[in-house]
């Protein structure tokens, strides 16, 4: 028996086989094209823009346009609408519309199909729809005039229409919901290539040469989904993927390797402990502000940023984002590594010999570095941390449907916007499930939702100071993320976003 | 045959039955809250509450299978709540890209492996001990360490083939072949060295037996004896093993989609458990049910034509 042949054939074939993947465009060295291939991790429930939320705006940005937009630094401008005014007290914002935009079916845009919009996405089981909970009526005034009231005044409303809420889709598509899951209807700057597109994979965009603005310089948009950063990294190395965003610092050391490859830091989630019990119903202890205090002066930030992140961030004692006008630079170093003052502060709320605290575990957020160290910082100060581990499949309804636990380890983006901040993480509800409040941060809310944003900074650092002061948070950093490019494109950071817009893209020169 | 194919199918009927329910039951434990896991950690619990209802999720377990089921006879397998895709479709544009790595693995194990396994088995000595050293590096190599080794040499490193994606193969030939090249080196790793062991063994025994030494005393040429007559006896259990390998291939077919950034089912079946989107993970229970039942039988009947011995009642 002779092998000579067989040995013969497989050469044959893998040369063949080498050849065939030449021929195929396998990965080349990376050029400027007219497509734009963005890499996420990140996958919208559907293309109904009652669903858009998130870091999954992107795919929306792509076929809907927004009445207002937002800008890379966060700057509103116009967009569908032109115009925006508040009356008086701020309830009530009159719209002022374009009167040249038409749906692709030739239904025109007006303040009608505004007012089916708004309706829609206010009455809707939307994740963003509750961020509409204070509008109590749309009135159309005429066709390019809009005005919406509200209960209260919300002082995020503006980037809330240049945001989920304020994309718009054809209303003549209501009547069919279900289509619009998976057929967009807008009057964006692109259409979806359903041919091309594979929903739950990879989004296939091509640009609609009759948009009425300023075109987007890529012929087409390929948004694909990715489980792995590693694939996405080996994705840009290789050319097949043009930009993403990389969380952890392994893979952006992976990036780093590379030096075709561009990368922009992007600070926006902060680490932190939530600690709802600050009322003390579960755990007594947490409902005095010294012990609060105490866990805050016993963690080690930067040596837990130098292990766990390898540096990548910011280490910071406040969970106001550096974009907000309540951000205050000297609250980030507020609370040192101090364990002797947080024995102090234990023993002189009464507990000398600390307290047992049990706090929900979920590996993807917390790994065995973070527990480790949380642990042992605590121990430091005789509070006996006990983490209970829970599957990402239960964990959302133990910790926030059956409010199991008096806090959470999570990592939480930093809106640009300080309502947005307030009314997700400092509000009743949201973040704040076990309804916690004091008089004076209720007054400084107040103040500020019935404030001109623009005059609401000093409040707002007042505000800002009083939760850090009285320690409703433990924060640990600011995670500094990987803004990856593969050196075809620019990219600018969205403010606030760690997922920047469709706009903020372009050829490198 | 036939009688034992009609059995076959009744008892796979079944068998689809009592999987579907004790999945859809396992699936739907009281612990688990898809409403909050859709709309985020910040959604009210009116909103979450409402969505649960939207999905049908407020009515009893029981009332929800058995909706499912009515539906599912009707050939409507639902809508996944993550990703608002037709269940069939979102499967049907997978198994491509699995059946791809699945078939492609079979076949180059099934080609190198046999060859492995004779030149080994005939030739003893020197070979036969350099077939058992692969054999041993094969297992002894983790799965996703191959993987990563292959994707940076040849992808990252070379660029002879890309590092993700995939591309149909009625799209464009070419470009389906480079880019299911690597896994399906990455994935044959493994099997060559189990597939190659079990039909060298095999090899061996057949050659020790009786008939073969008098067929070589009638004076018939060695190749004669191991094509027409070794080759026969000593496939059955090789096609054996070889089945058992393509059925849970699906396993090693997880690590090398993640790592190839291969929209196939491997892959899926991990990112929907994880999300607990039951539709979908309903749909690709069902659909691996229907391909292990199919598989097993194929090979059952292989195995019976290859060996009268083996032939079925």
């Amino acid at each position: 028996m002779k092998f000579g042949k067989w040995s013969g054939i497989a050469a044959l074939t893998l040369a063949t086989g080498v050849m065939l993947s030449g021929c195929a465009g396998a990965a080349q060295p990376a050029a400027v094209s007219d497509t734009l291939n963005i890499a996420t991790l990140s996958v919208p429930t559907s293309l109904d823009p009652i669903n858009a939320t998130g870091s999954s705006v992107p795919f929306f940005q792509a076929v809907y346009d927004t009445l207002i937009r937002r800008q890379a630094n966060g700057d509103f401008t116009p967009m569908l609408a032109t115009k925006w005014e508040y009356n008086a007290d701020n309830t009530q914002l009159t719209l002022t519309l374009r009167d040249d935009i038409k749906f692709h079916d030739g239904t025109p845009f007006n303040a009608e199909a505004v007012k089916a919009n708004i309706d829609r996405f206010r009455t809707s089981t939307g994740a963003d729809s509750k961020g509409l909970k204070n509008v109590s009526e749309v009135t159309v005034v005429d066709p390019t005039h809009v005005t919406i009231a509200l209960t209260d005044p919300d002082p995020s409303l503006i980037f809330r229409l240049s945001d989920s809420a304020g994309l718009m889709a054809n209303p003549t598509a209501f009547a069919n919901a279900d289509s619009l899951k998976t057929t967009p209807d807008g009057t964006g700057p692109y259409e979806l290539d359903k041919g091309k597109t594979v929903i739950g994979t990879k989004w296939v965009y091509d640009r609609d040469d009759r948009y009425w603005g300023d075109k987007l310089p890529y012929k087409t948009l390929t948004l694909s989904v990715f489980d792995n950063e590693n694939a996405i990294v080996n994705g840009l190395k290789t050319g097949q993927i043009d930009t993403a965003l990389l969380q952890t610092a392994d893979q952006r050391a992976a990036a780093q390797q590379d030096a075709q490859l561009k990368i922009q830091d992007t600070n926006v989630d902060v680490q932190s402990i939530i600690l709802f019990d600050r009322a003390g119903a579960m755990v007594p202890a947490l409902g005095d502000a010294r012990v609060r205090q105490a866990l805050n002066y016993a963690i080690d930030r930067d040596t837990m940023l130098k292990q766990i992140r390898q540096g990548l961030g910011t280490t910071t004692s406040q969970m106001f984002g550096t974009d907000t006008l309540g951000y205050d630079k000297s609250l980030d170093n507020y609370y040192t590594h101090d364990p002797k003052k947080a024995k102090e502060l234990l023993a002189e709320a009464g507990y000398p010999n600390g307290f047992d605290l049990t706090l929900p575990r979920l590996a993807v957020i917390v790994d065995d570095a973070l527990a480790a160290s949380l642990k042992a910082d605590f121990a430091a100060i005789g509070v006996k941390l006990t983490w209970q581990d829970l599957d990402q499949a239960t964990a959302l309804k133990q910790v926030f449907t059956d409010k199991g636990f008096p806090g959470f380890v999570l990592s939480l983006g930093q809106p640009a916007n300080d309502w947005l901040m307030i009314s997700g993480q400092l509000l009743p509800g949201s973040f704040n499930i076990f309804g916690y409040t004091d008089p004076v941060a209720t007054e400084l809310v107040n103040k500020i939702q019935h404030e001109a944003v623009a005059d609401s900074k000093a409040d707002a650092q007042a505000l800002n100071r009083h939760i850090v002061e009285q320690g409703w948070f433990v924060p640990f950093y600011r995670q500094t993320y990987a803004l990856v490019t593969d050196g075809t494109v620019t990219v600018t950071p969205q403010s606030g976003m760690a997922v920047p817009s469709i706009y903020n893209y372009a050829p490198a020169k | 045959m036939i009688s034992f194919l009609i059995r076959r199918l009744l008892a796979s009927i079944v068998l689809l039955f009592v999987i579907s329910a004790i999945a859809f039951f396992l699936l739907s434990a009281p612990h688990t809250d898809v409403g909050r896991t859709l709309l985020g950690q910040a959604a009210e619990q009116s909103l979450v509450d409402a969505k649960n209802a939207e999905l049908g999720l407020d009515q009893p377990v029981l009332i929800q299978y058995l909706n499912w089921l009515g539906n599912a006879l009707r050939g409507d397998l639902g809508t996944s709540w993550f990703t608002s895709e037709n269940v069939l479709s979102a499967i049907g544009n997978r198994i491509p890209v699995t059946l791809s790595l699945m078939v492609g693995v079979t076949v180059i194990t099934a080609i190198v492996s046999f060859a492995l396994g004779i030149w080994a088995g005939v030739r003893r000595g020197a070979a036969d001990r350099f077939v058992q050293v692969i054999g041993v590096v094969g297992y002894a190599l983790p799965g996703f360490l191959v993987t990563l080794i292959v994707v940076l040499v040849f992808a990252v490193q070379l660029r002879w083939f890309p590092a993700i994606g995939y591309v149909d193969f009625f799209t464009s030939p070419a470009g389906w072949l480079s880019t299911i090249t690597l896994p399906i080196l990455a994935l044959s790793v493994g099997s060559i060295a189990g597939v190659s062991q079990q039909v060298r063994g095999s090899v061996i025994e057949v050659m020790r037996k009786d008939y073969v030494r008098t067929l070589r005393s009638r004076g018939l040429s060695p190749r004669r004896i191991i094509f027409r007559h070794v080759l026969r006896n000593a496939s059955a259990p090789a096609l054996t093993v070889l089945g058992m390998q393509f059925v849970g291939m699906l396993g090693g077919a997880v690590i090398v989609e993640q790592i190839f950034g291969l929209p196939g089912i491997g892959s899926m079946t991990v990112s929907y458990t994880t999300r607990g989107d039951i539709p979908i993970i309903m749909g690709l229970v069902m659909f691996t049910v229907i391909g292990v039942v199919v598989i097993n039988l194929l090979v059952d009947i292989v195995v019976s034509w290859l060996n009268p011995k083996a032939r079925l009642a």
